[in-house]
């Protein structure tokens, strides 16, 4: 082959590759799951994988590796992520595909703190990619305790796992990603610890902190709804909305999870990461591009918008609760302080609500109502937009009979869609109004089942788009916004307020919106 | 929006199944081909379940009903039948979920029902309902069962903003107007299907009476057929209520059960005013000594229309809410 056909044929591969979707473009991966035998990666992340292997968009060339303390062979892995995926995946096994995927599976034993299995570990994976043919890129999962974050990726650089980038458009060579869970940090300082070891090893533009919230289909669709529809978009603003509630409601208890939520709580589990990030969402303004940093510093300002909630203002405009004994679809359930491994005089609150602002042009003194909580009647996360209402007029003449104002709801999980609701008249010679709904569903409109949040973010990872990923910045500024209420709550002591079980929260919450004359919206 | 169902998915759930069950029926006929969501409320329709062959007949009978309604008025319909006699059992104890899809295919719609049967204790009831309702559309409570035998739970009527029934169906009125009044709240929309067939009967009263100052109660005698029972007091109670009677001294009309006359169901004499008003199924005859007679037609609403349009009025009905508090505040009834 000539120099000349050689560069031609390098074109056309090259023009080939660029009319391929981006998620199909995905390069070679060695993909290292530290706490690669436990609950998430059996849960979500192996079923995530083995969807994307079904669609088609992991590269050809792979290898997942999982890493944990206790010895177990591949076969056995293998067996492990069968059953995971038997339990949890969205889509059933599929022998011959299983077959296929399992192939790329592997386990090696190391311990974060052993240098000698560390270096076996580097040597195993060298091996697998050598085997593989796989040149070396690499994406580190820590799917372990936030405590473990700092030493692993010391060892990772002591090891020589990590090639520092400046960026991941300037790379030359292969590429090293990593992958952090939530929660960074249980305050600013510890967050703060935390990004500081990660940045120490890895550039930002290598870290992918996931809040899987943000790669839910309706979440992204948010972005889709606000500015791909121009009789929407003109209404988010001070003018037209009335107030915006989030809710993210847990049917379960604190269940095994209690030695972590003791020490976390609603506050710290959900508002601090996923529902700012929700309302982040829903308040930013249009970025004007889709470029990954861009829509993230928009993101940002949302954050460095919001009204500081300090004091006294914390115990006007912050509920917390704890649940009591109760119901659950009909089951008498215990109370939080009844939980296994939970202090029976613990005072870790299981909800929160809060009432924010947003003080920028746009949102300038529209109340954001914001609540989350553990036994609550369903699980079930939805942004509603309350449009303001009609004049008292007309159709809303009647005062015992007001009209409802528009809402707009975007329903996060389950069923994911959004509906608007319309007054229409109810056929009949007299005019009676009634609310109807413009209601749209994935699971109905489009069929088949929605691609797991999960395996959208893992892909992302993969093709290095960061968009729906935290940024160092945005989680310090979610911190320093949550830290006065923490801080509050830290001085004043006392009991959270009581709610049972099955119910929408302690009466407190109702009055908290009440007396601005609005009501929570029922899910 | 009565069309014909062209395909009816049901599968058997667990309660705790139930919305990841629903999600794959929607799934299974979405791949059909497209089809669109109707839901303009929540229908929680409560009902007794026993064993019993008769219980089986009016299961079958209220299944045909409950279809017909979903035609009319798109719900997401939760049925809770409550297990007779099995109150020892704390949970739920099975559940089922269907869809129902209308229409030619290319405008295919389609509602769910969830049917859940049950023998939790009262206070367990709203986990349930809270669970499957959805809060974005309004919610109805349809009390199938006779309100006089099995008062309505409260814990169920404080779920929705509008409690559907029938007074026809009690055996007795005095305890189903107790019942109700007890039980509704000032903010529950009261919707009495009785109430409904009456409303010919008050408009050729009002057409009728509109030049009397008032009304004596005694000198009104109302007589109705086997079952119209109710029907005569709720027209007694409007009249206490509404029409400027004299209700001093709890005095009551003169109400009678009397064999059917000629296919009328309901006669109404009024002596002050000289007026005799006659119902069947298909009019109100008045007649009056000082004016020409005249008719106003009796809607012919099946049960389900009236159902269904009962559903879509969520405007407070005041007249109702008065004539039940007299009835339920006067003695003798």
């Amino acid at each position: 082959m000539t120099d000349q056909t050689g560069a031609a044929l390098a074109d056309r591969v090259a023009q080939l590759a660029a009319s391929e979707s981006r998620q199909q473009a995905v390069e070679p991966v060695t993909i290292v799951i530290f706490g690669g035998a436990g609950d998430l990666a059996h849960r979500k992340l192996l079923p995530a994988l083995y969807n994307l292997h079904l669609d088609g968009l992991l590269p050809p060339r792979i290898a997942i590796v999982g890493v944990g303390r206790n010895p177990m062979t591949d076969e056995a892995y293998r067996e492990f992520a069968k059953d995971g995926v038997a339990h949890f995946s969205r889509r059933p096994i599929e022998e011959q595909a299983w077959s296929t995927f399992a192939s790329s599976l592997f386990f090696a034993a190391a311990s974060i703190d052993d240098d000698a299995t560390l270096a076996s570990l580097g040597s195993r994976l060298d091996i697998i990619e050598r085997e593989r043919g796989l040149i070396s890129n690499r994406i580190y999962y820590l799917a372990i305790p936030p405590t473990l974050f700092a030493t692993t990726v010391h060892q990772l650089d002591r090891a020589r796992f990590v090639a520092r980038e400046r960026r991941a458009s300037d790379r030359r060579g292969p590429f090293a990603r990593l992958i952090v869970e939530k929660p960074i940090g249980r305050d600013l300082e510890s967050a703060r610890a935390i990004n500081d070891a990660l940045a120490a090893v890895f550039d930002e533009s290598q870290i992918f902190r996931i809040d899987h919230y943000l790669g839910k289909e309706t979440v992204q669709n948010i972005l889709v709804l606000r500015f791909a529809n121009s009789i929407l978009e003109p209404l988010f603003n001070v003018r037209h909305v009335d107030h915006v509630q989030i809710t993210v409601a847990e049917e379960e208890g604190v269940g095994t999870r209690a030695g972590y939520y003791e020490q976390a709580g609603a506050l710290r589990d959900m508002v601090q990461n996923h529902i700012l990030q929700l309302l982040c969402m829903i308040a930013t303004e249009p970025p004007r591009s889709l470029d990954p940093d861009v829509v993230r510093d928009e993101r940002l300002e949302v954050l460095l918008s919001l009204r500081p909630i300090e004091g006294e203002a914390v115990d006007r405009c912050v509920v917390r609760g704890q649940y009591t004994a109760g119901f659950s679809l009909g089951r008498p359930v215990p109370g939080y302080r009844e939980e296994p491994r939970v202090d029976p005089n613990s005072n870790t609150e299981t909800f929160v609500a809060l009432q924010v602002f947003i003080d920028n042009w746009r949102w300038s003194g529209v109340p954001f109502f914001l609540r989350t909580g553990k036994r609550l009647p369903k699980r079930a996360t939805e942004i509603s937009i309350h449009l303001k209402s009609v004049p008292p007029i007309l159709f809303n003449a009647n005062p015992s009979g007001r009209l409802d104002p528009n809402v707009l709801s975007i329903r996060v999980q389950p069923d994911e869609g959004f509906a608007l609701g319309i007054n229409s008249k109810v056929p009949g010679p007299e005019v009676h109004v009634y609310p109807v709904k413009m209601d749209f569903h994935y699971g109905s409109t489009f069929g088949g089942s929605s691609p797991e949040a999960y395996e959208r973010l893992l892909l992302d990872v993969m093709v290095g788009d960061a968009t729906l990923f935290m940024r160092r910045d945005q989680v310090e500024a979610a911190w320093r916004w949550v830290m006065p209420i923490l801080n509050r709550w830290a001085e004043k002591g006392g009991a959270p307020s009581p709610y049972p079980a099955g119910e929408w929260g302690p009466r407190e919450a109702d009055r908290l919106i009440e007396a601005t004359g609005r009501r929570w919206r029922q899910l | 929006m009565a069309a014909a169902v062209v395909e009816q998915v049901w599968r058997e759930s667990a309660p705790e199944a139930v919305e990841d069950d629903l999600a794959a029926v929607w799934r299974g006929i979405a791949a059909r081909g497209p089809v669109a969501r109707a839901v303009m409320s929540n229908l929680i329709v409560f009902r007794l379940h026993d064993g019993s062959d008769r219980a089986r007949d009016r299961a079958a009978q209220f299944e045909a009903q409950l279809g017909a309604v979903m035609a009319r008025h798109p719900s997401r319909v939760i049925v809770i039948e409550q297990v007779r006699g099995a109150c020892e059992l704390r949970t739920p104890v099975a559940a089922g979920v269907g869809v129902c899809v209308f229409g030619p295919p290319a405008a295919r719609y389609a509602m769910e029902k969830i049917v859940i049967r049950s023998a939790c204790a009262e206070a367990s009831l709203p986990s349930i309902v809270r669970r499957f309702a959805r809060g974005d559309v309004p919610t109805s409570i349809w009390w199938t069962e006779d309100a006089s035998e099995m008062e309505p739970l409260p814990a169920l009527v404080s779920m929705g903003r509008q409690l559907v029934y029938d007074s026809r169906l009690w055996s007795d009125v005095g305890k189903g107007v107790r019942a109700i009044c007890a039980v509704a709240d000032e903010e529950t929309d009261l919707s009495d299907l009785n109430w409904r067939r009456l409303a010919p009967v008050r408009r050729a009263v009002v057409h009728a009476c509109s030049a009397a100052p008032s009304l004596t109660m005694s000198s009104i005698r109302i007589d109705h057929v086997p079952g119209d029972r109710a029907l005569a007091w709720l027209l007694a109670g409007w009249l206490g209520a509404h029409a400027g009677a004299e209700a001093a001294g709890d005095r009551w009309p003169s109400i009678n059960q009397s064999p059917e006359n000629e296919g009328e169901r309901l006669v109404v004499s009024i002596g002050s005013a000289r007026v005799t008003l006659a119902m069947n199924d298909h009019r109100v005859h008045v007649t009056a000594s000082d004016a020409p007679p005249f008719v106003v037609a009796v809607p012919r609403d099946e049960q389900p229309d009236a159902i269904a349009a009962e559903l879509r009025t969520l405007a407070r009905d005041a007249a109702l809410r008065a004539t039940m508090d007299f009835l339920a505040t006067r003695s003798g009834l």
